[in-house]
């Protein structure tokens, strides 16, 4: 697999994947009017992505401002295709949900995923100065 | 009209409106009206995270207006919906309104989704918004989530009604308060 990007619009988010690193990171804000048109490739990128992971290990660093709730539901979505991963095919993948402790919304937005999710790490890492 | 203008602003002003939109909406002009609240309330340096709630009230009510007006011009660029959008400041509370056509047979679903949301707490809101999230489907009109979102978000809750335009159509209007 190829390292990529995609550049953040004014409302959706910059997506990046570090193919040495084997980190995926979400930077941004995302509220676009449809959401699906979004984040289909992404979807579809990882189907691919996940076949040939092995036993490396896939690191997710979201770091979102602010997103609307059809991304939220998009979001949710993602952290449940992961999670199946993890318990059905027993894959490596760690989540670190970042977030600026000035933004209350984005923290708490974090823990409801955390508090959704069984068996995939979600991490909840406050944001260095 | 000319001369009824100032009229017009001194209501603006009284109401406490800070912004309001009439006419056709689109995802563009919901970035840049949002942008202009966002810097206008920067300088007067109110508190980020009030400024985080009210941008995301102001951007799920538009997309609200985006998706659901029954007034709708469209080509293979994309579509336009007419609708108003209002964020104000009156007795100590900001508020967002909006408000779109909508057919008559929308009036009991909107009145029933928004009927249940009335008669919870939040920690009710939270359990029902992440159980819909669970249940619903992602659609190119999202996730069925965005009244939800409002409730949990607002400080009293949504206040909406809806007004008789003609025999097939009406006007939804929706106030949500930070």
């Amino acid at each position: 697999m190829d390292s990529w990007k995609t550049v953040a619009t004014k409302y959706t988010p910059e997506i990046y994947f570090d193919a040495n690193t084997n980190i995926l990171g979400v930077k941004g804000e995302s509220y676009p009017e449809n959401i699906t048109e979004f984040s289909s490739p992404l979807f579809s990128w990882l189907e691919n992505y996940l076949e040939s992971l092995g036993e490396k290990t896939f690191t997710i660093n979201i770091e979102l401002i602010y997103f609307n709730s059809s991304s939220s539901k998009m979001l949710l979505d993602l952290f449940d295709l992961l999670e199946e991963e993890v318990n059905d095919n027993d894959k490596n993948i760690v989540v670190n949900w970042i977030f600026d402790i000035e933004n209350d919304a984005a923290q708490e937005y974090g823990e409801e995923f955390q508090e959704d999710l069984e068996i995939l790490p979600f991490n909840l890492v406050e944001k260095a100065e | 009209m000319l001369d009824s203008l100032l009229d017009f602003k001194k209501e603006c002003d009284k109401q406490g409106i800070l912004i309001s939109f009439y006419g056709f909406i689109s995802q563009e002009l919901l970035v840049e009206v949002g942008h202009n609240l966002k810097s206008r309330m920067e300088l007067e340096r109110i508190d980020s995270t009030k400024i985080t709630k009210i941008f995301a009230m102001f951007v799920e009510q538009t997309q609200n207006i985006v998706r659901y007006s029954a007034e709708k011009v469209s080509d293979v660029n994309g579509s336009l919906s007419n609708g108003i959008i209002i964020i104000g400041y009156k007795d100590e509370h900001y508020f967002v309104l909006c408000g779109n056509k909508i057919k008559k047979n929308s009036i009991e679903p909107l009145t029933k989704k928004l009927s249940i949301l009335h008669s919870m707490d939040k920690n009710e809101l939270k359990s029902y918004y992440k159980e819909q999230r669970k249940k619903g489907q992602l659609t190119t009109d999202g996730a069925g989530l965005g009244f939800i979102e409002l409730a949990r978000k607002s400080t009293k809750p949504i206040d909406f009604n809806f007004q008789a335009i003609d025999e097939q159509s009406s006007f939804f209007s929706l106030k949500t308060y930070i």
